[in-house]
């Protein structure tokens, strides 16, 4: 008998094939000896087999089993933890704190840098068309910084913003 | 959660004893079923009745079990045995058992049969075993549980019946 064979005598005995290939397979059975012997050794086999598994008691305690499976449940639903600061009002208070600082201390430096020489090496300045908009212009560096006092508009600037505090 | 802690007693040692068919080691079994708890306590809401709830608990330990041998073979290099038994053809060189090797056990002995001659299957041909003769599971169900074709069930299947009557038959000469 070849593979193929083989194992369509297998699906015959697990009610697998369809009806008419099973007819057919049934007849030639009567005619096929090694075939009806491969036959009643599977079907030995699987009638040994079913309903045969082995009875097993958990080696736990029923409270010591429960109780990991209890803490690792609330483990699961527990809240991630929130960073200090990042929700709310005190993360606004932080996103509008950051640049209003790091202005100061562009204006101190620019403040220091002038010292002593009598000659502006820098100018801080609001954009008349946008009041939100500061900038800072530092010409001895050749640099030009602009902060922007209110949030962007998409969300993914959102997210980056709450990155910068993780 | 008082309720669900009184399914885990009905059923643990059922999950269990599942999950130890599939992995052979009593530690895996624990945690995979253990496992399988935390997983039915989060998905309660899918589970609508199609099955019991039994069924429906014993499917998420396999699919468990089977991610865990999954990760397992990657990690390790097949037995050589096992590279023989699995290719092709093996099965057809074993002779027909004609005598039943389980005739006159009583049923706790032949369960102890069972579960050592088992225990000597590769994990792909245990689990189609597993799957088709405990689970009930048609080819084509087994398949998709187990990521192969239908084909393949077939083969391992065959292999597998095939290997368990010849050690059943080895166990029952050393008797």
């Amino acid at each position: 008998m070849d593979d193929k064979a083989q194992l369509k005598l297998q699906a015959y005995l697990d009610g697998e094939l369809p009806e008419g290939e099973a007819r057919e397979l049934a007849t030639g059975l009567a005619q096929d000896q090694e075939a009806a012997a491969l036959l009643a050794e599977l079907r030995q086999t699987r009638d040994a087999i079913a309903g045969s598994e082995q009875v097993r008691a958990l080696p736990e305690s029923r409270e010591f089993y429960w109780s990991k499976i209890q803490r690792a449940i609330e483990r699961a639903e527990a809240p991630a933890p929130q960073p200090a600061g990042v929700s709310g009002w005190v993360g606004a208070l932080r996103r509008f704190l950051v640049p209003v600082t790091g202005l100061a201390l562009l204006v101190v430096a620019g403040f220091i840098a002038t010292r002593g020489t009598g000659e502006p090496t820098s100018s801080l300045e609001t954009a008349v068309s946008d009041p939100g908009a500061l900038v800072y212009r530092d010409y001895s560096a050749g640099a030009t910084f602009v902060w922007l006092s209110y949030p962007a508009e998409d969300d993914n600037a959102k997210q980056d913003d709450e990155a910068l505090f993780d | 959660m008082a309720a669900f802690e009184e399914l885990v007693a009905r059923h643990r040692d059922k999950l269990y004893a599942r999950a130890y068919s599939m992995m052979r080691n009593e530690e895996e079994a624990i945690d995979l079923s253990q496992e399988a708890w935390v997983k039915g306590w989060q998905r309660l809401r899918q589970f609508q009745g199609e099955s019991s709830f039994a069924t429906w608990m014993t499917r998420i330990v396999i699919n468990l079990c089977l991610d865990q041998l999954r990760k397992q073979k990657r990690k390790r290099a097949e037995s050589i045995e096992e590279m023989d038994d699995e290719s092709g053809g093996v099965e057809r060189q074993m002779p027909v058992i004609t005598v039943n090797p389980t005739a006159g056990l009583e049923r706790v002995e032949l369960r102890e049969r069972i579960d050592r001659a088992l225990g000597q299957l590769s994990y792909e041909h245990r689990t189609a075993l597993v799957l088709h003769e405990f689970e009930e599971l048609e080819y084509k169900e087994i398949a998709k549980v187990m990521g192969c074709s239908i084909g393949t069930v077939m083969s391992r299947l065959f292999y597998a019946r095939r290997k368990m009557a010849t050690l059943l038959a080895d166990l029952k000469k050393q008797e």
